[in-house]
């Protein structure tokens, strides 16, 4: 069976993402229209609208797994894209659509639910002779256990949710006294996160680099890798930029760790896109972390410097088509850093500020790639994730790929949120991202301030400010500042002012 | 009022960390870097929304909100706070600063909308600085709010279970 018609059972960026090359290989798409998003932009990119805005239930559609399969067979899509976040690592979806007869575009049910479990990956890893930091055996039941495994490996050690991933329900311990209190912090949001409230201990290693290999199998045994990404730069364990290739590696690591991510990929009869996370230390010893078994947000970066779209060789697997790449013919150009525009404060430790887009522009120049699900007059909701668009940039080397980015940054223009740029405009100046000698603690460690603002910005900020002020008051007549005593303005005609502003 | 009674007048902006930037009044539409003047346009338009133009390039500014003589305005995605001062106003808030007295207590509040999960203290307990006192979740993170000093918490309006506004009192703290 080949794929017709795709239900995507996502929204967002990474929904346009996919329908653009389905589009292009000429296969069918459908979108779901929620009451959240009604007028989300994905849904202009689909041939076929499903219109699920009646739909009362509290589970999001994109959690649903019998009405997702209900919509797809109702559409007569025979298959189903996931996207990522959502059911895109829930081996009980993949299984359900395979019984429905249609195509789910990832990874078989099992190669999902032994990666999506820890504690069956750090066995599976332990048995292939794969690098790993010590840690518990499995799951541990209580703070008592965590704090006797601690006591073997040594702190700091950091507490990991069984079935989890994306940086939530991890906790770092560095003594006994705090362990009760991230056992329970962890196993909470791990219960909240991913229904699963078990986790497990692991040696926590100090200011690693996170490496990430994409790969790529085929149904037929055939495991390549295009290389690594590097996703160091992240804050509470959510990556906020990417970078492909990374500087922290040369060849030889590159395929050391490379025939690694194809060696964890193979143990699980691995097919389709996937990515296999390791930690390198100060001394270029690697350890396997997880298995993303989807595509994932950062996948731009891959594609840039391989020139190979990951979703068109997800469709192509999934039709059941043997790779026609082969190792060799992968080749790493260039350089790709993609910065995670999302709507945050970072004055406020980076809290979400969900809002109305008001205006939206991104630059157009031949080294941009922008992938966004937003336009002028988009909401980013806070019932999904806080995220505005990826802004990704190339350059033949590291270096021109970030004087391109400090370039670019200035010529995105958003406006109705607060973002992420001001952050990404502190990086691209900061030496030690310059120099490559980042680590994922450098956000905590070596930040003393988390934006970027010339020194004549808040000069014209002040300038702008005495203007309203002046406005507000000097020129109407029923008002005036009197000088000699200060004065109370009237709260009424400074609405009306900022009104006509 | 005016115009030629303002000629010698000046406004202070005082920004959140203290730094006075002076204008004379009339206001002028130039800034002075070094020896040179520059023009700086306050411009709208209808795809760009309010910009300022300074040195050929726009930058993108919004006013928050204003209270008083209180301004929170968003320039280039920077959010600046500033109050408008006279030479007068600004003379007896210096006279005030340093009246004010050191003990004050610390409110703690939410920096961002979202649910209380957890209340990690009690009235009565000894914090550390850093130490996590609330947990909050909001888009599905679990934040841990600590306590920006050490002290003694002497009142809790938080709750467990409860959803809270951006800006909402968590807790007092006393140093």
């Amino acid at each position: 069976m080949k794929v017709k018609r795709i239900l995507i059972a996502n929204r967002g960026e990474i929904a346009i993402r996919i329908m653009k090359t389905a589009r292009l290989m000429n296969i069918e798409t459908v979108a779901v229209k929620t009451a959240v998003e009604p007028n989300a932009m994905y849904l202009a990119s689909a041939d076929i609208i499903f219109d699920n805005t009646e739909d009362n239930s509290e589970i999001p559609v994109f959690l649903d797994i019998e009405k997702l399969i209900a919509i797809a067979l109702k559409t007569k899509s025979n298959a189903v894209h996931p996207g990522y976040g959502f059911l895109a690592e829930n081996a009980y979806f993949a299984q359900k659509c395979t019984e429905n007869k249609i195509i789910f575009i990832g990874p078989s049910p099992d190669a999902i639910y032994k990666m999506g479990n820890k504690t069956i990956a750090r066995n599976l890893a332990l048995q292939n002779g794969i690098p790993m930091a010590m840690g518990s055996q499995g799951n541990i039941a209580n703070e008592e256990e965590a704090i006797v495994i601690a006591e073997k490996i040594g702190y700091p050690v950091i507490i990991k949710a069984a079935s989890g991933g994306g940086g939530r329900g991890m906790r770092i311990v560095r003594k006994p006294e705090e362990m009760g209190k991230m056992f329970t912090i962890a196993s909470k949001e791990a219960e909240k996160s991913f229904n699963d409230p078990s986790v497990f201990v692991e040696k926590y290693i100090e200011n690693p680099k996170h490496i990430e290999f994409q790969i790529l199998g085929d149904t037929k045994g055939n495991v390549i890798h295009l290389g690594e990404r590097e996703c160091s730069i992240q804050r509470k364990h959510q990556k906020l930029l990417e970078e492909a290739p990374s500087c922290a590696l040369d060849a030889r690591l590159r395929k050391k760790m490379g025939n690694m991510a194809i060696q964890i990929a193979k143990a699980v009869n691995y097919y389709s896109a996937g990515t296999v996370e390791f930690l390198l230390d100060s001394d270029r010893n690697f350890y396997f972390m997880e298995m993303n078994t989807r595509i994932q947000v950062e996948h731009p970066v891959t594609e840039v410097i391989t020139g190979i779209d990951l979703i068109e060789q997800q469709i192509l697997i999934a039709n059941g088509e043997a790779l026609k790449l082969k190792q060799e013919d992968v080749k790493l150009k260039g350089w790709a850093i993609e910065c995670r525009i999302n709507a945050e404060d970072v004055q406020s430790g980076f809290a979400p500020d969900p809002g109305k887009i008001e205006s939206l522009s991104m630059p157009t120049y031949q080294c941009v790639r922008v992938d966004t699900g937003v336009q002028n007059g988009s909401s980013i909701v806070a019932s999904y994730d806080s995220m505005i668009a990826k802004l990704i940039v190339k350059g033949r080397d590291r270096k021109e790929a970030i004087k391109n980015t400090k370039m670019a940054l200035d010529k995105v223009w958003i406006k109705g949120t607060k973002t992420t740029l001001p952050f990404f405009r502190m990086l691209v100046r900061h030496p030690k991202f310059q120099d490559g000698s980042f680590t994922t603690a450098f956000i905590e460690k070596d930040l003393e301030k988390y934006y970027f603002n010339a020194e004549y910005e808040e000069m014209l900020a002040a300038w702008l400010t005495v203007k309203l002020f002046v406005e507000e008051n000097l020129n109407d007549d029923s008002i005036s500042i009197d000088f000699k005593h200060g004065k109370e303005i009237n709260p009424w005609l400074l609405n009306k002012r900022i009104s006509q502003f | 009022m005016s115009n030629d009674k303002l000629q010698k007048k000046k406004l202070y902006a005082i920004s959140s960390e203290n730094r006075q930037y002076s204008f004379s009044l009339p206001l002028k539409h130039t800034i002075r870097i070094g020896k040179r003047d520059y023009e700086v346009k306050l411009k709208a338009d209808e795809k760009l929304g309010t910009y300022i133009l300074w040195k050929n390039r726009k930058y993108p500014v919004e006013i928050v909100r204003s209270r008083q003589n209180r301004y929170e305005i968003l320039f280039n995605d920077i959010s600046y706070t500033f109050t408008v001062e006279t030479p007068f106003s600004l003379q007896r808030m210096m006279v005030l600063n340093a009246q004010k007295g050191k003990a004050t207590a610390e409110y703690i509040k939410a920096p961002m909308p979202g649910k209380i999960i957890d209340v990690l203290v009690r009235e009565g307990s000894v914090v550390q600085r850093g130490e996590p006192v609330v947990i909050l979740e909001a888009m599905k993170m679990q934040n841990e709010i600590l306590s920006p000093i050490n002290g003694t918490v002497i009142k809790i309006s938080a709750k467990a279970n409860t959803n809270v506004m951006k800006d909402d009192l968590l807790m007092e703290i006393k140093p």
